[in-house]
């Protein structure tokens, strides 16, 4: 029997379970017409995660939220599975290069994209912060995969799943091809990643936004404090990472 | 052979590795000597690690950082730990709550608390936008604890050993008990967790914050290399600080956010020539007189007012015909007043909602440092816009007279019932 995956069918954290299990050989659905601030909002919904955010996963033995612990459950499923290491220490790293996709790579990211996108107060200089810090950690990534083909390891690891799926949201939405030319391996690595046959599946073609993501207009002072008050609103239910 | 955990001691992320150790009887240990933005910047370190972070293990077979990496590797060295759960659907669980602790705790505790130690831009707006994640958080946290002790299964988890120290700098900077009281089942897991004693033995004796970490703002940022610097500033946080409180900030604070930001300029109304009117006193006197308002606060008001050294304004909003909805109004202008919370040292506010129906008219009175209002404000708070600024002439007999009526929260006002008043202080 299929496990079900609640979320929304473009939504990159959706995509770290579904390419997980493309790999795994486990077979994930997606819910049927789900509907993101409506089906999440349902009483059997926060039963499943207390937050309302997506994606959750049903299984035959209860429901499971957070995506991170999604895709490492998925990839459990498969015993001895090469994606999760062989090794305590492969395991290790597995883990510290998801974490780092995650404290590092996708913080900094939302906190960039949100914002313009409208979901929480645009503030110029938290972004100019953002920014900085997002470069510091794609710098670092970028000396790793100088001489690394994948994260850990000389395979596709959960890890280089995460990771890519993090990436994805910036790739579309904010670093432009001149933003990320300094950062030649992290291109390198992230464009060998999306056209993995298992990642297509999913994700499609991935194209590079041509553009930073313009600033979602709150720009007019007679509608700003309600449109704000909506937008923290908003970006409280937005998806879970 | 012990493991060597690369941090400063008092570092939340590295209390998670030595408690699991602890629990797992394994053997690690801080290495000696080490010295936030000194050890972390050298070349070895950065080849352990290369965002130069701490913490991080060095074991056998090479380096491993992210705190949360850490923790589950040493987890793992004991086979068939129990803080790892004993089944797929345990693991998974365990991991679950992990995340949260890290994207929905952590991090909302720490886009409140880095802020104010002035090592990142503090900006009110984005405080208030934290605060509410983490509270809607917290809310979910208490729902799971109102009916399970530990997060997963009967017994302490590797999950409970994350959560405790991500909750930890909350609990002992930002998260006074008025504010955590809201989440009765977050208190009581969180106190039961802190005296076990593998995790009193690494922590110590913890101290709810009495008050919240309180803004840096003239400070000069630390550098990371010269670490003499936090200290002063921590000196001179210590008048507001608790003081036992204030020790282990400098690491808590390097550990995330080495990168200096941005040096603040101080601010130009520090510059002003002084003045005989101490806002605060004003401030004090408007709070305590409880009787006799009009003689002894407006009074007072009166003597202390100084027109050298600061203005007095009435706004008054601009789409008063949008207020139609009283509680809308009201959060409108409460908003307003969280956003002024940088011109705290320099003014003094009262805005009332008038009107006993739809639409509501809000008008205000304003005291600012300086003759004119504080470009800063102008600047930073975007409501200003949105409200008619005009200065009160204090040698006209009716305005003076409207500045007592709206200090005073006198009712009628102009002839209306006040659904409201509100106070900046």
């Amino acid at each position: 029997m299929a496990l079900v995956l609640h979320s929304g069918s473009t939504n990159k954290n959706t995509f770290k379970v579904l390419v997980a299990a493309e790999y795994c050989g486990v077979n994930v659905e997606l819910v049927k017409n789900f509907k993101m601030g409506v089906s999440n909002k349902t009483p059997e919904f926060l039963k499943m995660n207390p937050l309302g955010k997506v994606p959750v996963l049903e299984t035959p033995d209860g429901p499971i939220f957070e995506s991170n612990a999604i895709s490492r459950y998925v990839a459990r499923l498969n015993a001895d599975n090469p994606i999760y290491g062989t090794s305590l220490i492969e395991y290790a790293h597995i883990e510290q290069w998801i974490d780092f996709a995650t404290t590092e790579i996708d913080l900094n990211i939302s906190r960039w994209f949100y914002p313009r996108a409208g979901y929480s107060p645009y503030i110029p200089q938290a972004e100019e912060a953002a920014i900085s810090l997002l470069k510091r950690a794609l710098g670092a990534l970028n000396s790793h995969l100088a001489t690394n083909t994948y994260l850990v390891g000389h395979g596709i690891t959960l890890a280089d799943i995460i990771m890519t799926c993090n990436l994805y949201l910036g790739f579309i939405r904010l670093m432009t091809k001149s933003f990320t030319s300094e950062f030649p391996h992290v291109e390198r690595y992230f464009w060998s990643m999306v056209n993995q046959p298992n990642f297509s599946k999913v994700m499609g073609k991935v194209e590079q936004t041509p553009y930073v993501q313009p600033l979602q207009s709150q720009r007019n002072p007679q509608s700003k404090p309600k449109q704000l008050k909506k937008e923290i609103k908003k970006y409280l239910v937005k998806e879970s990472s | 052979m012990a493991l060597v955990l690369h941090a400063g001691t008092g570092n939340k992320n590295a209390f998670k590795a030595l408690i699991t150790a602890e629990y797992s009887g394994v053997n690690v240990e801080l290495v000696k000597n080490f010295e936030m933005g000194v050890s972390n910047k050298t070349p070895e370190f950065l080849k352990m690690n290369p965002l130069g972070k701490v913490p991080v293990l060095e074991t056998p077979d090479g380096p491993v950082f992210e705190s949360n990496a850490i923790a589950r590797y040493v987890a793992r060295l004991k086979a068939d730990n129990p803080l790892y759960g004993c089944s797929l659907i345990e693991y998974a669980h365990i991991e679950q709550w992990i995340d949260f602790a890290t994207t929905e705790i952590d991090q909302g505790i720490a886009r409140w608390f880095y802020p104010r130690t002035g090592y990142m831009p503090y900006l009110p707006p984005a405080e208030e936008a934290a605060i509410a994640a983490l509270k809607r958080s917290l809310g979910a946290l208490n729902t799971h604890l109102a009916n399970n002790t530990y997060l997963v299964g009967h017994s302490i988890t590797l999950a409970d050993i994350i959560m405790t120290c991500n909750l930890y700098l909350g609990f002992v900077r930002v998260m006074t008990k008025s504010f955590t009281s809201e989440f009765p089942h977050v208190e009581r897991y969180f106190w039961t967790m802190v005296n076990q004693p593998n995790v009193h033995k690494v922590v110590g004796e913890v101290k709810q914050a009495e008050s919240v970490f309180p803004v840096q703002s003239q400070k000069k940022p630390a550098q990371p290399k010269e670490p003499a610097k936090p200290k002063e500033a921590k000196k001179e946080a210590k008048k507001e600080a608790p003081k036992e409180a204030a020790k282990p900030k400098a690491e808590a604070v390097a550990e995330d956010e080495e990168e200096a930001p941005k040096p603040k300029a101080k601010n130009p109304l520090d510059l002003l020539p002084p003045s005989k009117m101490i806002l605060d006193e004003w401030k004090r006197l408007y709070s305590n007189t409880k009787t006799n308002f009009r003689e002894v606060a407006i009074g007072g008001f009166w003597e202390m007012y100084d027109p050298e050294g600061y203005s007095l304004w009435f706004c008054d909003y601009k789409y008063n015909d949008e207020n139609t909805v009283s509680f809308v109004t009201l959060n409108k202008v409460s908003g307003f007043l969280q956003r002024m919370d940088l011109a705290r040292k320099y003014a003094f506010g009262k805005m009332l909602v008038i009107g006993s129906e739809p639409p509501y008219k809000v008008k205000g009175l304003w005291l600012f440092r300086g003759k004119e209002i504080p470009q800063f404000v102008l600047d930073e708070c975007y409501d200003m816009e949105l409200y008619e600024w005009t200065k009160v002439d204090i040698t006209d007999e009716a305005q003076k007279e409207r500045v007592n009526a709206m200090i005073e929260d006198q009712e009628p006002f102009e002839g209306q019932a006040l659904l409201d008043a509100k106070c900046f202080k």
